[in-house]
């Protein structure tokens, strides 16, 4: 397979976005990435954007013909790619091979959504039709539900505390501040979502033990980047070329209750260790992680089932500090899906913006220092397709 | 403007005797003490530049809610809406939300409206809380109903709080009138109504000091999210 | 009821139905209905339901019936008042469990046994 850059990286501000379409807003995020790979009139040959439900959210389909209408892009080919809440790291697998193959040499990959279109408990029906539909979806199950039911298990058997909880909140929250991207732009403290009795009705149950703190926001929003050649990207801009060095991809069974483990995260295993497999390197080797944060539990979880601790450990490098920025292992700097906010389709690629911003140098306040390899997680469905991507900077 | 007191005497309705809501403090998930307290008609002047940037505001029925919220708040002010009460909340004196009600009888309350200045902080949630403490738990009404003008407050309270729908109008004439009864809010009590009292003096100092009101751009800015250009 | 499915060459068990069992592959199942004697593995309290439900405090668990089938379900318990933990014995009766549009839609309802 031919060597891949990411040579553009671009995204807007995830928010509640009423005045601007679903397109238009791929389309903003897509000339950003095109502007910032330098791409000017080079023609793109394929367009792949991640997106879940358009159809449901919007009312529109064939989004990724839209989009290449929108930014006169023809004859490019253009395929929308779904995969749930990771749609985003599915398109830019997509996109991957399409150049790598050969059969393309410049590709555009954009995720987005637009979920604020639809009122809060429409948009919470909207993603749990992803769940199981005789088995899960009719008891009224939401993704908050699943994860709700995943976390009483995990907690108690790794002794994860709602302390633990609300430490991703508050460290990821910070980082937020630090991102201009970031949908919540508030510092939440331990006193106003845990230990205050307030707390109580400030930030209430969602879904026991999951609390409003607990759950990612719904949001609004793009990112995407341009894809291409090694050679090709020398040529457009100066900027250094950031490899992809992995991708992995793992499902699962669909109905949580058929795991023989329901606290096993098989697929995140499985799918981390393709893209350490396919990148040479080892968990230890990554210098900033972005993980798919959607409930505070689900960034503890995957930070030991990507290999970056043992099972049990998560919680407490989480405790001595070292997922910060400036720890041992960064998590999240850009605010996760907990803070920068969670447009599903959006997602995935949103992780692979904020790594690239992270491995050029270019991340500003957040910036973690020397980073040279990066790791980013996106979990599909409730665990059930996973996507794991491995980018580098080439010395 | 001189006041004909001879006329005024027809007109101002008389005002039933209402205790007063006890001011209380509730901590935010920032951390931050919101200071929830009752104002009076002499506060009114001191609100409206609050409300009046939110009557351009089409988004979440801000503009139908701020402009009936800014007529009541005048009307009871001049003395033509009788046995109103008002409670606002305030951050380090910045005025964060105000909400408004009254009494239709002695035993019926009729909740008005709702205004969160700061948003995605439950400001609203927590004043609307307090004013349905204020009419069971203080004026000892037995009932308040309850309407809503955005459909995304109106779904929140009445599954939170378990609604009853009720026969006949709400006052305000929109949607369908909700009951709330002292068993539903006595239910719902623990889940939905926070805070402390009393308020620590040096709290209570602050926000009766001054009752700061952001500049209208902010207030545009905290209700619809500011737009971010990010070259 | 439900129905659950025993792979007839390894004997995994699954339920909703699969065309390849999850564990080998085999296509030739088995079926069965469940007993109705289950125990609670998981379990969460849903205060903020999808489109579809005016309600709140809903507790739904995934269970594992005495013969091994697993599956998730509405528990019957108010979980304001009642108590609810992981392992308790549970009673499996089918029954509606979603209204959509007037359109009764039937699933497992546990109450305790």
């Amino acid at each position: 397979m031919k060597p891949v850059v990411m040579a553009g990286a671009g995204m807007i501000p995830f928010e509640r976005r009423d005045d601007d379409t679903l397109i238009d807003m791929l389309a903003e995020a897509g000339l950003r990435a095109m502007d910032d790979a330098g791409l000017g009139d080079q023609p793109v040959d394929a367009v792949y954007v991640g997106n879940m439900a358009s159809g449901l959210f919007n009312h529109q389909v064939s989004v990724a013909s839209a989009l290449v209408d929108k930014l006169s892009l023809y004859p490019a080919a253009a395929e929308r790619i779904e995969n749930g809440p990771a749609s985003g790291g599915s398109a830019i697998k997509h996109g991957y091979q399409a150049i790598a193959s050969g059969m393309a040499d410049v590709v555009l990959v954009v995720g987005g959504e637009k979920m604020r279109e639809v009122i809060g408990p429409r948009a919470t029906d909207v993603v749990a039709c992803m769940a199981q539909p005789e088995a899960e979806y009719i008891y009224g199950v939401s993704l908050p539900a699943l994860a709700g039911m995943f976390a009483r298990l995990y907690m108690k058997a790794y002794g994860i505390t709602p302390e633990h909880l609300a430490q991703v909140a508050i460290k990821n929250h910070a980082n937020g501040l630090l991102n201009p991207y970031a949908h919540i732009r508030a510092r939440v403290t331990l006193e106003g979502i845990l230990t205050h009795p307030d707390s109580k009705v400030g930030n209430p149950i969602v879904a026991d033990p999951l609390r409003l703190y607990d759950c990612c926001p719904v949001s609004d929003g793009a990112a995407a980047v341009l894809l291409t050649t090694p050679e090709i990207a020398k040529k457009l801009s100066a900027k250094p070329a950031i490899t992809v060095a992995g991708i992995g991809q793992a499902t699962d069974t669909h109905a949580l209750h058929e795991r023989a483990d329901p606290t096993d995260l098989k697929a995140v295993t499985i799918a981390a260790q393709k893209a350490f497999e396919m990148a040479g390197c080892k968990p230890a080797d990554v210098d900033v992680a972005e993980l798919h944060d959607a409930f505070t539990i689900l960034e503890i979880a995957e930070s030991e089932h990507a290999g970056f601790f043992k099972k049990g450990e998560g919680a407490k490098a989480l405790a001595a500090g070292e997922t910060q920025i400036g720890g041992k292992l960064p998590i999240n700097p850009s605010g996760g899906l907990k803070a920068r906010g969670h447009p599903v389709g959006a997602t995935g690629v949103a992780q692979a913006v904020e790594l690239v911003w992270q491995l050029r140098g270019e991340a500003g306040e957040r910036q973690v220092k020397n980073a040279q390899t990066g790791f980013s997680l996106n979990f599909g469905g409730f665990g059930n397709n996973v996507v794991a991507l491995v980018l580098r900077r080439e010395k | 403007m001189r006041i004909d007191m001879e006329l005024e005497a027809y007109l101002r309705p008389p005002d039933a005797p209402m205790p007063l809501y006890p001011a209380k403090v509730i901590t935010l998930v920032t951390g931050g003490k919101m200071v929830v307290r009752q104002v009076f008609r002499e506060d009114v002047p001191k609100l409206l530049p609050a409300v009046r940037p939110t009557l351009d505001i089409p988004r979440d029925y801000y503009d139908v809610v701020g402009a009936r919220l800014y007529a009541e708040l005048l009307a009871w002010q001049r003395y033509r809406y009788r046995d109103v009460f008002c409670i606002i909340g305030q951050v380090d004196g910045l005025l964060v939300g105000i909400v408004n009600s009254r009494m239709y009888s002695p035993q019926v309350g009729i909740s008005l409206h709702t205004l969160a200045i700061e948003r995605g902080l439950r400001v609203g949630a927590h004043l609307f809380a307090a004013k349905m403490e204020h009419h069971i738990e203080y004026l000892g009404q037995d009932e308040v109903l309850i309407t809503a003008e955005s459909p995304i407050g109106f779904r929140r309270w009445m599954i939170e709080y378990g609604l009853e729908l009720r026969e006949g109008q709400h006052e305000l004439g929109g949607a369908a009138p909700y009951g709330l009864t002292r068993e539903m809010y006595f239910d719902a009590k623990h889940r939905l109504v926070a805070g402390q009292r009393p308020v620590p003096p040096d709290l209570m100092e602050v926000a009766e000091r001054e009752i700061i009101v952001a500049s209208e751009q902010d207030i545009i800015e905290k209700i619809l999210g500011a737009r971010r250009e990010i070259p | 009821m439900i129905t659950a499915y025993k792979c007839k060459s390894c004997g995994q068990i699954m339920y909703p139905y699969h065309y390849r069992c999850i564990n080998c592959g085999g296509r030739e199942f088995e079926s069965f209905v469940p007993s109705t004697k289950a125990k609670l593995l998981t379990y969460t309290v849903i205060e903020q339901l999808p489109w579809g439900f005016d309600e709140r405090g809903r507790v739904l668990g995934v269970v594992e019936f005495s013969n091994k089938v697993r599956a998730m379900g509405l528990i019957d318990i108010d979980a304001d008042t009642e108590e609810i933990n992981i392992g308790m014995k549970l009673t499996a009766t089918w029954e509606p469990v979603r209204d959509t549009y007037g359109e009764k839609i039937y699933g497992l309802v546990f109450r305790p046994a």
